[in-house]
Formats: structure tokens, sequence, C-alpha cells
């Protein structure tokens, strides 16, 4: 189908700033914005978080909220200023105008009403249906989104996430908008799933010709779908160009940085800023980066000669069945494999492959239900609660949020003396002193100040380097990362792994890291394992696996992952 | 909140005092306006009930006056059927009904602390011997309940009193600290906790008590407010040492001498005036005490 592509102009923002507050205190989260979107274009528009990308697909939709609100500027949509309506008037407009998918969109339904409702108030509201259509109106839009139309009977519980959010969609079609906004609208879905849901909304775009503005933090999924991206950087658009042009010839130096963290981990050579290339790195004996930034401190850490290994063999854990009738979930089936003292190994599957539920059996928060898992000597699986200590002084862990993993109401200095205290026996301020030097090892200087603060005054990357100066604390041997830079901006991602990738080099932890993300298992690690269902699929050296995939469900991972370069390599 | 804070080298790290909590969330709870009202209502009773020995025109139970007297300039609320003035009465009465709801209200949310933090955390037999105690103490009806235990240990003043209306009043807390600890106890920072190598009493009452702060003072204001209506019920009731004053033997009296019938209206709105007053004022604070746990608020409110 061709993109009626005519130049009239859909949306026209001129001078646009959006503010958090009011007089000296306000937060200035969208400055001065200028741009115009043609009928049926679809438009990228990129940034880390913070950049303001949100905040303006609000105003965009007349949805924001306050303390936000319009400072000044105008937002012309077929010539009618958006900012100068009232609800009653945005009300009208949402018909035929202006939609809006959410990133928890799927959140966004009702539970207690079947999905086929959901369409009726709409329908209802708007009055644009014949109420003889409303069934065969709402199998319609189900069916735009690829859905069967045994959904319209379902309740939201019953749908799995990637399906919610189609509904969502198919609900924001049900006005005919001429402009839709997706905010974020795949970040919350298993990897698989959100290539698919990506690939609906691009064919839907290109079926029904609406002008489309997807909001997003990852330029991979811009650069794949929209034709023009819109790149946002501390509340400015700092570049907008065709996707063509931002991959092969990015003017602005922000591009060019978000840019640089994105390679296939698939090539020969792959390198992240700060990342040489592993095999290269193997075959010269030269360390991750010439110049690393953050040299650990090894002062206080004494040689270690007693390396022991993580065996684990024949494990299986089954959860009992969710609801009467159903079978039991075996989250992990019969796994086995061996983490080497200094070893780096991935483990990487979709969502519900088990792979956090090994994490969690290797430091004994779970029981396994069959199999054992050993480390050196300790028999891991039955182990006793009050001997945890035993094995946590050597096996520690970094969890995937950073907002959650810290206690808010604890100092960053409060969250590192307890496993200084606990492990070392280090007291008042020789414990101190070991809090500064872990602050100083994770990179987090001048010490002192950062000691002082609490996890709501630290930005993401500050409070995941936190988390793994505590998982420094007890002098462990083994440190299982699981995720551990999902949550973070793509900026912040290369120091994190480098951070851990410099610790397993010079201190000779071993690292069991837990991924999604192909490309930073690529980069970290020298093994892989891939779960499927709690089996393993696959294994082996991870440029091995990752360069010559042998099982399908390798390669459609391989394949879901957004790569701006598939085309043009 | 200061980022600039230069500590010391010297400086051993310790845990924040006591006081600065105190002075956090008593100044988180006087940044919202109804809290603020019931700060000042609160704040008003106390320095009565304190300083009633200089307000007071008369003793409690002076009894030399005119019987039944309506208000007069001696006697601006009347005089009693025993010939009491009202207002000493009330004025030395507020001294019981505060004591009672504070010091009710602490013991039963400590009671509820202990239990619901505990039964939150432990799983297995523990958690259901506890559920089976809490859920009988919550299915009995509260009132007979009070009046049974009450009429069971009669003669035991306000004493008496307090432990009654503590037995019947922690089991709803302790079951609401429950369910706040059981889903804290699934947070990624108690994990890691058990990470750090803390015990199941340090992780229960420094990782997972402070985050549910607001929680707890609602609940003490709460079992507070339960255990002023309790006092005054029960001693309308003539359960109560009722040789005391307080507001509750006021309001016995009056219903004793008929005060409705023979129009000394004050007599019984008075007091029910205060302990609807007191009450409110518990109350209000509470729509104070939301933002506590939450330090993201707290920045935000104190601009």
């Amino acid at each position: 189908m061709t993109n009626a592509q005519n130049n009239e102009t859909l949306l026209e923002v001129h001078d646009l700033s959006v503010d958090y507050g009011y007089g000296p205190d306000a937060t200035h989260a969208v400055r001065n914005i200028e741009f115009r979107l043609a009928r049926g274009e679809f438009v990228g528009l990129v940034g880390e978080s913070g950049s303001g990308k949100s905040t303006l697909g609000f105003a965009l939709t007349g949805l924001s909220k306050p303390p936000a609100h319009i400072e000044k500027g105008r937002i012309l949509f077929g010539g009618k200023d958006i900012a100068s309506l009232d609800q009653a008037q945005l009300r009208e407009q949402r018909h035929g105008g202006i939609a809006m998918v959410l990133q928890s969109g799927m959140n966004a339904l009702n539970p207690v009403r079947s999905i086929r409702n959901h369409f009726v108030d709409i329908f209802r509201a708007h009055g644009h249906v014949s109420h003889e259509n409303y069934n065969s109106r709402a199998l319609e839009l189900v069916g735009k989104v690829e859905l069967p139309k045994t959904v319209l009977d379902r309740y939201p519980a019953e749908l799995s996430g990637g399906m919610r959010q189609r509904v969502s969609i198919a609900l924001a079609l049900s006005l005919e908008p001429e402009l839709m906004v997706f905010d974020e609208p795949t970040t919350a879905l298993d990897v698989l799933v959100q290539h698919a849901v990506m690939n609906t909304i691009i064919e839907l775009q290109k079926a029904e010709n609406f002008t489309a503005v997807l909001i997003s933090h990852d330029l991979g999924i811009v650069l794949e779908s929209a034709q023009r991206v819109m790149v946002m950087h501390e509340g400015r658009i700092v570049e907008d160009a065709p996707a063509g042009d931002i991959l092969n010839n990015p003017q602005n130096e922000y591009t060019r940085m978000l840019l640089s963290h994105y390679a296939d981990p698939r090539a020969e050579v792959v390198e992240l800023p700060g990342f040489v290339d592993r095999n290269r790195r193997a075959a010269t004996g030269e360390k991750r980066a010439s110049g690393a930034t953050h040299p650990p401190t090894v002062s206080s850490r004494e040689q270690r000669t007693d390396q022991k290994a993580i065996v684990v063999s024949h494990v299986s854990k089954v959860y009992p069945a969710p609801r009467r009738g159903e079978s039991p979930v075996r989250a992990v089936d019969d796994v086995s494999f061996t983490l080497e003292p200094g070893q780096s190994l991935a483990l990487v599957g979709a969502s519900g492959s088990g792979k956090s539920t090994i994490a969690k059996m290797i430091t004994a928060v779970e029981k396994p239900t069959s199999g054992s898992i050993t480390f050196g000597d300790l028999d891991v699986v039955k182990l006793r609660r009050s001997r945890f200590r035993t094995l946590h002084s050597d096996v520690q862990m970094v969890f995937q949020d950073p907002y959650a993993a810290l206690n808010p109401l604890h100092t960053v200095e409060y969250t590192l003396t307890r496993p200084v205290v606990n492990f070392t026996g280090l007291h008042g301020r020789d414990a101190r002193r070991r809090v500064l030097e872990l602050l100083d090892t994770v990179g987090l200087s001048p010490v002192e100040e950062f000691a002082a603060k609490l996890p709501h005054q630290l930005s993401g990357g500050q409070r995941q380097r936190v988390v793994i100066a505590r998982a420094l604390a007890s002098n462990p041997q083994v440190i299982i990362a699981d995720e551990p830079v999902s949550m973070l901006d793509v900026s912040l991602r290369a120091g994190v792994l480098a951070l851990l990738e410099d610790l397993r080099e010079q201190w000779g932890v071993s690292m069991l890291y837990i991924t999604h993300d192909l490309l930073s298992a690529r980069v970290v690690t020298d093994n892989i394992m891939v779960l499927n269902q709690g089996r393993v699929v696959e294994k082996g050296n991870t440029a091995d696996v990752l360069r010559h995939p042998t099982d399908e469900y390798t390669m459609r991972l391989l394949d879901a992952i957004p790569n701006p370069r598939k085309d043009v390599a | 909140m200061t980022t600039t804070t230069t500590r010391p080298e010297t400086q051993i790290p310790d845990a924040p005092s006591p006081w600065k909590v105190f002075a956090r969330v008593a100044s988180t709870i006087w940044s919202n306006g109804k809290a603020r009202i019931g700060l000042v209502v609160l704040g008003l009773f106390i320095l009565i009930a304190v300083f009633a020995p200089l307000i007071a025109p008369y003793g409690a139970s002076e009894n030399g006056f005119d019987r039944s007297a309506d208000s007069s300039w001696g006697h601006w609320l009347g005089t009693t059927a025993a010939g009491e003035d009202v207002l000493s009465q009330l004025i030395w009465g507020s001294q019981i009904s505060i004591f009672v709801g504070l010091v009710a209200g602490l013991f039963s949310t400590i009671i509820a602390v202990l239990i619901g933090l505990s039964w939150g955390y432990v799983r297995g037999f523990g958690a259901d011997v506890i559920n089976f105690i809490v859920n009988l103490f919550l299915v009995i009806p509260g009132l007979p309940l009070m009046i049974v235990i009450a009429a069971y240990l009669s003669g035991g003043g306000i004493g008496m009193i307090i432990i009654v209306v503590v037995i019947t009043g922690w089991a709803w807390g302790a079951r609401v600290l429950r369910s706040q600890t059981q889903s804290l106890r699934s947070r990624d920072f108690v994990t890691a906790a058990v990470f750090s190598g803390e015990r199941p009493f340090r992780i229960v009452f420094r990782e997972i008590l402070p985050n549910m702060t607001s929680l707890i003072v609602g609940n003490f204001f709460g079992a507070a407010t339960a255990a002023i209506l309790a006092e005054a019920g029960l001693e309308y009731l003539g359960l109560g040492d009722s040789s005391i004053v307080s507001w509750g033997t006021m309001l016995f009296w009056a219903q004793n001498s008929n005060a409705l019938l023979t129009g000394q209206w004050a007599l019984l709105f008075a007091p029910g005036l205060c302990i609807a007053l007191l009450a409110t004022s518990l109350t209000l604070i509470n729509f104070g005490v939301d933002g506590i746990s939450n330090p993201r608020l707290r920045e935000g409110a104190k601009k």
C-alpha cells in the first residue's frame, strides 16, 4: 500500500514550553519546541528518562495533569489551538482527533468489565456508532490488532500483557483518530511480545494511514519503525531528521552518543563505548578498555586461595498450580551447569523462562523441588536460614530494579555499613573507612557526599552503583547480577556494565549475568546459556552461540532485538 | 535536606536519632491544613488538662452549691444534681479522657506493632497460630466483650478501663500492619537486607518498620480515638469507677438525674461535645500522617 504522503500539515507546534510547578521553583520539562507533522507521517520521539518526551506527548493530547501545565506556545491541530481548549471541547476533539496509547495501557483496562464493554462504553460516550453496529465494529477493531474475536467476552485479567496492550491500541483506534501518540507502547512487555506488538503498530499505521508519534527511550525501536526521528535532550529537540539520516549521518553529538550504544550481537566484532571486543581481549590479554575509568581499590582485599565453584546439577523447581484444575508450573526443568571461579556466564531468556528462579535457588532464597546445588562443599539446598551468612559472604546479588532494592529511608552509608559490619566484623571507624572505600570502588565520588545521601537523591545509575557496592561489601567470590542494567538509560548502561566487568577482571569475582538483552551478554560474558520455559536449549561460548545460533528459540530472541543497522548491514 | 554535608572523618556512622525522626514526623503533620486544626484543638485540650488546677474555678467534687442550678455568673454551666460545678468537672474530667486515650492508644499500638510485624514476617505454623488468635479477637463484638471484662474486673478504676480498651482494641491494628508487612517483605530491599547478613529481628524493626511510620502513627491516633470513646461509653454505662470525675461519669450522673427532663442540657451536651471534639481532633491529625513514610512527598511539601 502506498503511503499517501502529502504535505498537508496535520499538527503544528510553535514555541511550546511545559513547566512543572510555577514561579522560580518550576521545572522546565519542555522548552521552546517547534515542529510540524504532515498527515500520514510516522514520527519517532526519542530521549532518555527526564528528557521531557512523555511530557510533550501528554501536552499534544491535552492530557497534561497538574502540576504540569503549558507555559507558553501553541499546538495547532487542524488549525485549532489545543492548548487553549477546555475539557469539554477537548472531549469532542477526541473523536476523529488525537488518541494516545500509554506505556501502562495494559493496566488501564477495568478489571471487572469485559473487553466488549470497554468498546461499548466508548461507542456510547461518543455516539458515533449506531447501536446495532456495536458488535460488528468491535469485532472489526480487535481484528485490526490481530486478536481473535473471542477476546471480546474475556476480562482483562484473562489476557496476557501483550494482548491487553493490543486491546488498548484497538480502543484508541475506535475513535478513528487522525493522530495517534504511542508513549512507550512496548516497554513493559517481554522482548518477544514487544517485537510482535511493534510490528502490529507499524502495519496498522500503513493500513489506516493515521499520523503516528512513537515516544520511546529505545532508538533501535524508533529507527526500525519511524520515517522521521526527533531526538529530545533536556527538554529540547536536538535533532529532527529522516530516520536514514539519523542513522548514517547524525549531526548532533547526543544522537551520536545514543547510536554508539547499539550494535548487533551477531556481528563478528562487537564493541561498545568503553568495551574493546571480547575475542580480541582474549587473544591479546588486554583489559576491558585501555584506560579503565575507575580502577577498583584492591588494598583491603586479601588474596584468595580457596576459590570455589558453584555446581548446579539436575535442578528443577515446580510451583503449585495457580488455580484449581490447572497443572503445576514447572519454572525450572532439569538444569545443570557449573560456574567456575573467575568465569562469567550469561543466563538469557524471555520473561518466564526461569532465569530469576535459578538465581533465587543459588542464593538459597528459594528451595529447588529436586536436584542439588553446591558451593564448594556447602550444600545450598539444605542450608538453614540461620546459616545464610555463610553463603552470602561469598555469593552476593545485584538486583534488577535499583529503585526497589534500596530502603528509601536509609542513607547510603547505613545501607553499606550493615553488610560490612555483618560480614567483615569491622566496627566504627574501620567500618566507615571500608564503606568509603567501597563507594570509591564503584566510582561514586566525592565519597563523603554520597555516603550521606538518601536513595531518592540519587539517579538510577548511581543507585545501581550503590547496590553493586553493597554486593561487594562482603568480599564475595560470586556475583549474581539479575538484569542489572535493564532499568537504566542507555547511556548509563555501559558505565555499570564496565564496572561489573572491571570487578570481575581485577578482583577475580565470577559472575552469573542474567538478562534478556543479548547485546550486553555478548559484551560482558564468556559463556552463555539460553533458557526457554525452564529448559536449557543452548549453551556454549557467548560469541559462538550468538553468531551461529542452532536453536530456533535463540534465533527468535536475536530477531526480536531492534537493530537500526539491520537494513544497512 | 542538604546534600553538601561534609562529615568529619572521625565521625562514626550512626542511625538517625529518634528526635530527628520525631521532628520530621511533626513537621510533616503540621504542613497539612486539617491536621493543623486537629493539633491546635488537641493542644488546647492537653493544656486544659495539665493546668486544670489553675483554670478550674472549683474542685472537681466540691459539692456545697445549689443543686441542679441553671447557668449563672458563679457557675457558667450550672451545677449537677449533687451540687457540683459543671465547668470545673468538665475541666478536671479532661485529664482522665486524655490520659486514658493516649495511654490506651499507645499500649494497643505497641501490641499491634509487635504482633502485626512478626505475624507478617514469619510464615508457616507460627503465622497460623497468630492468625487464629487475632481472628478470635476480631470476631467477638467489641462492646459486649468490654462489658464482660469490665464487669469481671469491676472496681479497678481507670487502670482497669485502660486494660479493657487495650485488650479489645489491638487486633484491628495488628491486622492492618500485618498486610503492610507482607507487602513490604517481598520488596527487593528486604531481600537485599537478607543478603547483607541481617538477622530477622533487625530486618523487621529496622528495614520494614520505618517504612510503616505513617500507618503506625495513624493507628495510634485511631486507637486513641477509639479508647476515648470506649472509656466514655464504659463509664456512661456505669462500668467504671463512678466516684472519679471524667466526661464519661458526668454523662452517667447526668443521665441518672434525668438532666434532659429538667432542662439541664449543658450537663449532657458539654461533656458530649468535648468527647466529640477530642476524637475529631485526633482524626484530623490523621489526615496529615499520610505523607510521613514517603520522602519524596515530604520534600515536595516542604518547598
